[in-house]
């Protein structure tokens, strides 16, 4: 047994095992017999333990040094750590396919288990199949990791440096396709609910699988961008660079779809738009997966061309073709009745999902507008940071106001009694940004404070009202057991909103007030720059079995001994800047290596970036993901506990 | 054999980082920074000419740094680079011609989104306008077979 051969086992019992589930859903649809459904349920753990298996063969032949297949020949080096070998399997193409296709294989499987109806599961687990099935066949045939190599090399030339400067890299893309991946599970549901007439119930079933991978997307959108400010030397975390922006668009759908989910699930309406929502939100994951392997853009994130493009493109395009026209269907049948009030819950939350549609809307067209133009008329032009930036301040706004107004309202109608919390917000709004203007902060700086504010405000009133009502009312004892998981998943969809408020205060400042200065240093001189002294105090080498680097010991007054550096690797004829930074509440100091003396070792050039608030982007990130966990704890484990406590909470 | 590598690499390495010899690179006021942003790198996708390391990008700072030296303003700095590379350089695009229909991107997106979010609005309320007639028994009824937001956990 070697690599190879077992790869390939797992491989094909994969996909034999997608096939006899796909097979099964069909009987069990044709003969309405819901006992295929069940054989279809274990032949998706079949398939996930198939895909299990291919996946250990590579990373067996990662960890073992065994050069004798394709995947390790071209990508791997003996050289590496351990964690650069485990995590060189996703990348490169072949290997992040098969990552792909061994959480889709789980999600298939985790989605069948929760199936209940067996009017639509049919539906839904065939489209999980086939979604998963697509995959698999490319890893097997197309792309395979596993194919043996004629004369095994004694060593590769390993991953892409750019991809062993930090550890991130072994958590930002498995986080990003947990996302992607899991918008599949809406998407089959939504499939299901078209092919069996069942409009409405489908948004209800398929929430919770929803903010699961809304909550992965989220949090590897923040990683990437924590990946990008640590290791690319820049000083930035978000350079709308058109992979950045096609994780963007999924995301942008996806939070659209959240609350729209919302607007069906409590009212029966936006019935036709939420299929067309998660339709576009899906495809956005296939779109983004299209332009990283096709060759259509050069980026960190590209990996080699070949036949997958095409092949992805073919893929998103019946994906299209398959939501839209069942969607045409549903359009022509659904009749959704009931009055909006603008000035009301679901008023303000289909505005909310207006703007991040308008939002997405923005990111295509500014991605693919280079592209376009090239096509038809030749030339070029270039769409880049400033555009975007310019343009999502206006929306951001939008969003901040309608995020903090939205949940205060009740559905159906307006609310007197909110009126005087509104009353408070908007005179934190003006006060923010009058007070603000006075410190001397721009225009649009001041109105984020102030909007920062009125998010709080609202969200105070919003976590402290229901207390104060419900212990006046129950004397505070008995307030909470039947509803507490409720209210905790109320608080968490807050603490998302808080977070949201936090992030946009964290971008406002630190893309206005950004300090950015590079300047020569002789060993020991004193740099006084930005309120510190910089002071250089030495410049050594190190050899590492997979690199070499370049140190430069650097003292930022009141902030220790930095050491910024260049880390050599043999397949790169650039070094890459490994930056040192000094983080706090207030101001990052962000030291790069550009240059130092070769031959006398007695000067360095330093690079500073001063960025204020950056530290709140990452803790923002992390408020993201603890109240989208609080709002996806299971609510029966709180209940029965409750239950068999009694009446604990007395 | 390996330490022998190592130095070959190294130097190829140096080779690429450092254009001018064993030359210092300049000193680059911030300035220089907030113009680079500005414009594009030539070589590379998704950077500006501030964030990139490419040795065209590097060059480029240089250059402004020493425009900058020399007195002129931000504007004709740019419009040098205009003059060489065309308006590509710019790192967004022209706010006219064709360009502007990339800048009215949210005003087209609000208007088409909007007017179906308006029009969509108006049918459901006319819709439940004739049906005006309904029992506030029958809605209520209604209303509670819908609202189940608070189910949580994997549906089941």
């Amino acid at each position: 047994m070697n690599p190879s051969i077992l790869g390939n086992i797992g491989l094909v019992l994969a996909v034999f095992f997608s096939v006899a589930g796909l097979v099964a859903v069909v009987f069990s649809w044709f003969l309405r017999d819901a006992r295929y459904v069940r054989v279809a349920r274990r032949s998706a753990l079949l398939a996930f333990l198939g895909t299990f298996v291919a996946f250990g063969a590579l990373e067996w032949a990662l960890l073992s040094d065994d050069f004798s297949i394709a995947y390790t020949a071209r990508n791997h080096t003996s050289a590496s750590p351990t964690w650069v070998k485990f995590a060189t399997l996703w990348a490169a193409l072949e290997g992040s396919i098969l990552l792909w296709a061994l959480l889709q294989t789980l999600y298939t499987w985790l989605a069948g288990r929760r199936m209940r109806d067996y009017w639509t599961s049919p539906v839904a687990l065939g489209t999980l199949f086939v979604i998963q099935l697509f995959f698999l066949v490319n890893v097997l045939f197309v792309i395979n990791p596993f194919t043996p190599v004629p004369n095994p090399p004694a060593d590769g030339p390993g991953p892409n440096p750019l991809l062993q400067n930090h550890w991130m890299m072994a958590v930002h893309p498995i986080l990003m396709y947990l996302g992607f991946v899991g918008l599949s599970v809406p998407f089959a549901y939504a499939i299901a609910a078209m092919v069996t007439r069942r409009y409405q119930t489908w948004v209800g079933e398929t929430k919770w699988w929803l903010i699961f991978a809304w909550g992965f997307l989220t949090a590897a959108i923040f990683a990437g961008g924590w990946w990008s400010y640590e290791v690319l030397g820049w000083g930035g975390y978000w350079a709308w660079d058109p992979v950045e922006n096609a994780s963007f668009i999924p995301w942008l759908l996806a939070t659209a779809f959240v609350h729209t989910a919302m607007v069906q699930e409590r009212r029966g309406l936006f019935r036709s738009w939420n299929f067309a929502l998660v339709t576009l939100a899906f495809a956005g994951t296939v779109f983004g997966t299209f332009l990283t392997r096709s060759g259509v853009i050069e980026s960190v994130h590209a990996f080699a061309g070949g036949p997958v493009g095409p092949i992805f493109l073919g893929f998103l395009l019946v994906i299209l073709a398959v939501g839209f026209s069942l969607l045409g269907r549903v359009s022509s049948e659904v009749r959704d009745v009931g009055s909006v009030n603008v000035w009301s819950r679901e008023g303000l939350l289909l505005f909310g999902a207006l703007v991040f549609v308008v939002m997405a809307f923005v990111v295509i067209l500014g991605t693919l507008f280079p592209l376009l133009v090239e096509a038809t008329s030749g030339a070029k032009v270039s769409v880049g940071a400033p555009f975007f930036n310019q343009l999502f301040v206006p929306l951001g706004y939008a969003m901040l106001v309608l995020m903090a107004l939205g949940p205060l309202l009740p559905w159906r109608r307006a609310d007197p009694e909110t009126l005087r919390v509104i009353a408070w917000m908007a005179v934190s709004l003006v006060l923010g940004t009058a007070v603000g203007l006075a410190v001397g902060w721009t225009l649009w700086v001041s109105l984020t404070v102030g909007l920062f504010l009125f998010n709080l405000v609202a969200l105070g009133w919003l976590v402290a009202s229901p207390l104060a009502r419900k212990s006046r009312a129950l004397g505070g004892v008995r307030a909470g057991m039947g509803s507490l998981a409720w209210t905790r998943r109320r608080y968490g969809g807050y603490l998302v909103h808080f977070a949201v408020a936090l992030t946009a205060l964290a971008i406002a400042f630190s893309q206005s007030y950004r300090l950015d200065v590079q300047k020569t240093l002789q060993i020991g001189e004193a740099w006084q720059v930005a309120g510190r002294t910089i002071t250089v105090h030495a410049l050594r080498a190190v050899e590492d079995p997979h690199r070499y680097s370049v140190i430069a010991d650097v003292e930022i007054s009141g902030m220790g001994l930095r050491q910024p550096r260049l880390n050599y690797y043999p397949t790169s004829r650039t070094p890459f800047a490994s930056p040192s930074v000094a983080y706090t509440l207030g101001k990052d100091y962000y030291l790069v290596l550009q240059a130092f003396d070769q031959e006398n070792a007695q000067w360095v050039t330093l690079r500073l970036v001063v960025t204020p608030l950056v530290l709140w982007l990452w803790v923002a990130a992390v408020l993201m993901a603890l109240g989208t966990a609080m709002i996806l704890w299971p609510a029966r484990r709180t209940a029965r506990a409750g239950a068999a406590a009694g009446e604990v909470g007395a | 054999m390996r330490r022998w590598l190592w130095i070959l690499v190294f130097a190829l390495g140096l080779a690429g980082a450092q254009t001018v010899g064993n030359e210092p690179p300049p000193d680059l006021p911030p300035k220089v920074f907030e113009i680079a942003k500005k414009l594009r790198c030539p070589v590379c996708r998704g950077e500006s000419a501030a964030e990139s390391n490419a040795g065209v990008t590097e060059e480029m700072r240089r250059q402004i740094a020493e425009m900058l030296a020399e007195g002129k303003t931000e504007d004709e700095i740019i419009q040098y680079f205009v003059d060489r590379y065309t308006e590509w350089i710019l790192y967004e695009p022209p706010k006219r011609g064709l360009g502007l229909v990339v800048w009215l991107a949210p005003v087209i997106g609000l208007g088409l989104f909007g007017f179906g979010l308006y029009s969509y609005l108006r049918a459901t309320s006319r819709r439940a306008a004739e049906l005006e007639g309904v029992s506030d028994e029958e809605l209520a009824r209604a209303e509670a077979e819908l609202g189940r937001d608070d189910e949580g956990g994997p549906p089941s």
